[in-house]
């Protein structure tokens, strides 16, 4: 095959993909095929997984979604801990810290209320979070997280022995109708298809 | 809605520069799917591109993160901006090997004697 016509039949390729993902409904139908389903149940702790925190210390949308979607959980009396997760970005604000200080103003009592910092991947917040809890004799979690991540970070909790249920915090993206929201998806996709490979990988 | 409002927008600028083209540039309206196949050249060099940029960053990442104490995210190479500067370097690379193989001489040779002529 010649550089001019492999070139070009790749062109072809991105461009039928970008049309597709760009056109049609085709990232969201993908979107629910990969997301983890919802599974609330009452559990011993409510955890909410680390988002992202700016510099100056204003949550990320999914950081901020999943807090709200974690204190709303509480207060419907679906866990009595609610365990929040956030790492500091640099020498700048804690995610957890941030988390926490929102959760005492939305009504959620001290005694309650758990921070989870130092972890930066997954994997290391789940490591954190069975240290926090296996010894107060919690078995029962329910996790909170964005759909996409939830369905990677079940198993890691499963894995440490804890009866996990799934409240994800996602479901927005069901409304995404315009070309740039659907690229949007379509980047999350790549991104958490990405992190999946390499979970697989590494063997976490 | 909005799509059809996109794709109108698309399409009346490319009957407009076809126009432009063919009677004021004085372009030839053959060759324009000649032109349409070297642009997918160029998106399909950019996607090598972009697919080798992201795997060198990937390796990147695990290699930093196994043989250093520092943390890098795999998610930086997520990042939009790589596949914007890996369509330029697709575009710079897809030129110079038109330079090199004559063809981009010759318009450049034909254009400079329009210009002088």
């Amino acid at each position: 095959m010649s550089y001019g016509s492999f070139s070009r039949g790749l062109g072809i390729s991105a461009v039928i993909v970008f049309v597709m993902t760009a056109f049609t409904p085709v990232p969201i139908a993908l979107f629910h095929a990969m997301r983890a389903p919802v599974h609330e149940e009452p559990a011993e702790a409510i955890v909410v997984l680390g988002g992202s925190v700016s510099l100056e210390g204003v949550l990320s949308d999914g950081s901020l979604r999943n807090t709200l979607r974690g204190i709303t959980l509480f207060r419907r009396g679906l866990g009595p801990l609610l365990v929040l997760c956030g790492d500091a970005r640099s020498d700048g604000p804690v995610e957890a810290e941030i988390r926490a200080a929102l959760a005492l103003e939305l009504g959620v009592p001290p005694s309650a209320i758990l921070t989870v910092v130092g972890a930066r991947t997954t994997k290391g917040e789940a490591d954190r979070v069975s240290a926090l809890l296996r010894p107060r004799g919690v078995r029962r979690l329910l996790l909170v997280a964005d759909s996409l991540h939830m369905a990677r970070a079940l198993p890691l909790f499963e894995r440490r022995g804890f009866n996990t249920f799934a409240a994800p915090a996602g479901e927005f993206i069901a409304t995404a109708d315009a070309p740039e929201a659907r690229l949007a998806v379509a980047r999350w996709l790549a991104r958490e298809f990405l992190a999946r490979m390499y979970y697989r990988t590494v063997g976490y | 809605m909005i799509e059809i409002f996109l794709l109108s927008l698309v399409a009346l600028s490319s009957v407009g520069a076809y126009f432009l083209g063919t009677n004021r540039l004085g372009l030839q309206a053959q060759s324009l799917l000649a032109a349409g196949a070297r642009m997918l050249e160029v998106v399909g060099i950019a996607l090598i591109f972009g697919v080798v940029n992201m795997s060198i960053g990937i390796v990147m990442v695990i290699a930093t993160r196994m043989l250093t104490h520092w943390f890098l995210s795999l998610y930086m190479v997520n990042d939009i901006s790589l596949w914007v500067l890996s369509l330029l370097q697709g575009l710079t690379f897809h030129w110079w090997r038109s330079y090199d193989s004559g063809v981009g001489s010759r318009v450049q040779d034909r254009a400079l004697r329009r210009h002088r002529g």
